[in-house]
């Protein structure tokens, strides 16, 4: 069986997760590898996180570990299996602290600019809630977007708070929160379903059966 | 150099859209010829249907408007460039063939038209190959197509698949004996077409049934397997036996049928298109990531048209089958057993001529023998001839050997 592991900040949770379920090991050292085999034939693939849904989708991987947030932005053809319950977070959108600067942008502008990584979660919250919005997609340090001028706001992940605050701004919505979910391909779900089970019964999850 | 070239479409296609080069396009063809064989031996004839249709028509099975490229006729009338073979073909077995006796089986090789989702690298012409069984119902037009599809995969060079057989009527049936009523029911439902097993779960928590009925509800999009995933619906919703013992009966047929072995049942399918009303199928083999075929039964659209008929049916992607056989390592095609002659335009043009009136494909040249070879060795011809004297002097490309021979037709034989 093909894992696709997200890097970052989920690995480590994702690590011990797949630790009861598999030989994990190899993950220990990876060194510049990006593909490690398990003596018990577990093949982990490990990739950015935003990439997991990719490799799952196309059958490259046959599961995945990836955010929630991901898969609501990426909206990918894939089984969403469990709710792994690790790796909590929120989407919030968030403006320079004082005034909320959004109701005067969208009654003297027309609508409000922010800027996101994650445009489709931000075009569809503001549509969501009948607000005008011009979506500015950024790909790294969202934050810097307001304190520049390029936006009002930012739609982002927080987990803490922390990043925000120490950039000088709060958070004025919450929009989805978010946790790690095991993703399988669609077709790896039927030609390996007794290993996927067997695989699935082992990991952490909440709400499971 | 190139670098700001690359993102523009080189070959100046639309997003989704590519071209087919003659091996490719040989190795699809085989691969249709294979299906046909299949559909042919099962009695299914042929029917072709026209791209374009009239989006009234169309929209009609739909229940909700499809995805599709739409345009306006000289009369300001709205078309559809179609987006899926199932529903044209209803359309015509329901209004041409409305007095043929019960059943109609028929097959299509057509290309439906789908516009991109933004972001996405979707293609937009769907190549698919299908067979509708209409005016049949109940397990043993259900194994039928089952059977067809299996005979057809396997004919057209796959022999390794998967068959995965759910059921809209059981879920609805379990729903139905559990009293689960809306908004529960809509979300469980869109859940099961979205494949998100975690919204399924929180939603069939929220349902509250207790006991084994509760476990078995939680637990349907994971369901697969052989015939006792029936079995325990039927124990823990007796309710639902009637519609598991239908699908346990096509599971039975498919044994004698002698495809049992590739087929799994699999509760969690449904698919995106509404109009499913009894069994759903998928198919996967390895090394393709989506479907290489889908379909099920769908009763209600013939109505639609006028002629209430039941209908079962299942359409392959062609380019899904066609990566899953090279997938399974069907090699390069071998060189063809062709003549690539020199000088066959003109000096050679009776010989040329004969060749071919004895079955031997010819491709001249002009005298040039180094593009000669190259030509045999970038389109899989076997043989590279000249006229020598009276004889021709033929290069095997395969056997890497040259021999002599006196007429074009004994080329095969090595002249012997």
């Amino acid at each position: 069986m093909r894992v696709c592991v997200p890097l970052g900040a989920l690995f480590a949770d994702a690590v011990e997760a797949l630790s009861r379920a598999t030989d994990v090991r190899p993950l220990a050292d990876l060194g510049r590898r990006l593909v490690v085999e398990a003596g018990d034939g577990t093949t982990y693939i490990t990739t950015r996180p935003s990439d997991v849904p990719t490799y799952v989708e196309a059958g490259a991987a046959d599961v995945g570990i990836v955010g929630k947030d991901v898969l609501i932005e990426g909206a990918p053809d894939v089984i969403e299996v469990a709710d792994l319950g690790f790796g909590a977070c929120r989407m919030v959108y968030a403006t320079l602290a004082g005034d909320d600067p959004t109701p005067d942008a969208i009654a003297r502008m027309g609508g409000v600019r922010v800027a996101s990584k994650y445009a489709r979660v931000a075009r569809e919250h503001f549509a969501a809630t009948g607000r005008q919005a011009e979506i500015v997609r950024v790909n790294g340090s969202v934050e810097l977007a307001p304190l520049v001028g390029l936006s009002d706001g930012i739609v982002d992940l927080a987990a803490t708070g922390r990043t925000l605050r120490e950039n000088g701004l709060v958070e004025r919505e919450e929009i989805f929160t978010s946790t790690a979910r095991l993703i399988a391909n669609r077709a790896s779900y039927t030609l390996l379903h007794e290993r996927i089970d067997e695989f699935v019964a082992a990991m952490p999850g909440v709400l499971r059966p | 150099m190139s670098s700001a070239g690359a993102f523009m479409n080189a070959a100046g296609l639309p997003t989704g859209s590519r071209d087919v080069l003659p091996t490719e396009a040989r190795e699809l063809h085989e691969i249709e010829e294979g299906l046909r064989r299949a559909f042919d031996l099962y009695g299914y004839r042929e029917i072709r249907t026209p791209a374009i249709e009239l989006d009234a028509v169309i929209d009609r099975a739909e229940g909700e408007r499809a995805a599709a490229y739409r345009l306006f006729d000289d009369a300001g009338r709205l078309l559809t460039l179609r987006p899926d073979p199932t529903i044209p073909v209803a359309r015509l077995v329901a209004t041409r063939l409305g007095e043929r006796p019960d059943p109609v089986r028929v097959f299509y090789v057509a290309t439906a038209f789908r516009p991109p989702t933004p972001g996405r690298a979707e293609a937009i012409e769907l190549h698919q190959a299908g067979v509708e069984l209409v005016g049949a119902s109940g397990p043993a037009a259900d194994a039928e197509v089952i059977a067809v599809l299996a005979s057809a995969l396997g004919s057209s060079g796959l022999s390794e698949h998967r068959i995965a057989v759910g059921s809209v009527v059981l879920i609805e049936a379990v729903l139905g004996a559990l009293a689960i009523g809306e908004p529960l029911h809509g979300r469980l439902m869109a859940a099961l077409r979205a494949r998100n097993h975690v919204a399924w779960r929180a939603a069939a928590h929220e349902a509250d049934v207790s006991g084994d009925a509760g476990r078995l509800l939680v637990d349907v999009p994971s369901l697969r397997g052989d015939a006792s995933v029936l079995d325990r619906v039927s124990r823990a919703v007796p309710a639902a036996t009637p519609a598991a013992d239908e699908l346990a009966a096509t599971l039975n047929l498919l044994g004698r049928h002698g495809v049992a072995p590739a087929v799994v049942v699999d509760l969690g399918i449904v698919r995106e298109r509404r109009y499913y009303s009894g069994i759903v199928i998928e198919a996967y083999a390895e090394g393709v990531g989506s479907p290489v075929a889908v379909g099920g039964r769908y009763d209600s659209i013939a109505a639609r048209y006028g002629r209430d008929r039941p209908a079962v049916g299942v359409a392959i992607a062609l380019p899904e089958l066609h990566r899953a056989v090279v997938a399974a390592g069907a090699g390069p095609q071998p060189r063809r057993p062709g003549v690539v002659l020199v000088d066959g335009l003109d000096a050679a043009l009776d010989a040329a001529r004969a060749a071919r009136r004895a079955g031997v494909p010819v491709v001249s040249v002009p005298d040039a023998a180094d593009e000669a070879r190259r030509l045999a060795e970038a389109e899989g011809w076997r043989f590279v001839a000249r006229r020598d004297g009276d004889e021709f002097l033929v290069e095997d490309m395969e056997a890497r050997e040259t021999f002599r021979c006196a007429a074009l037709d004994e080329i095969e034989d090595g002249g012997r």
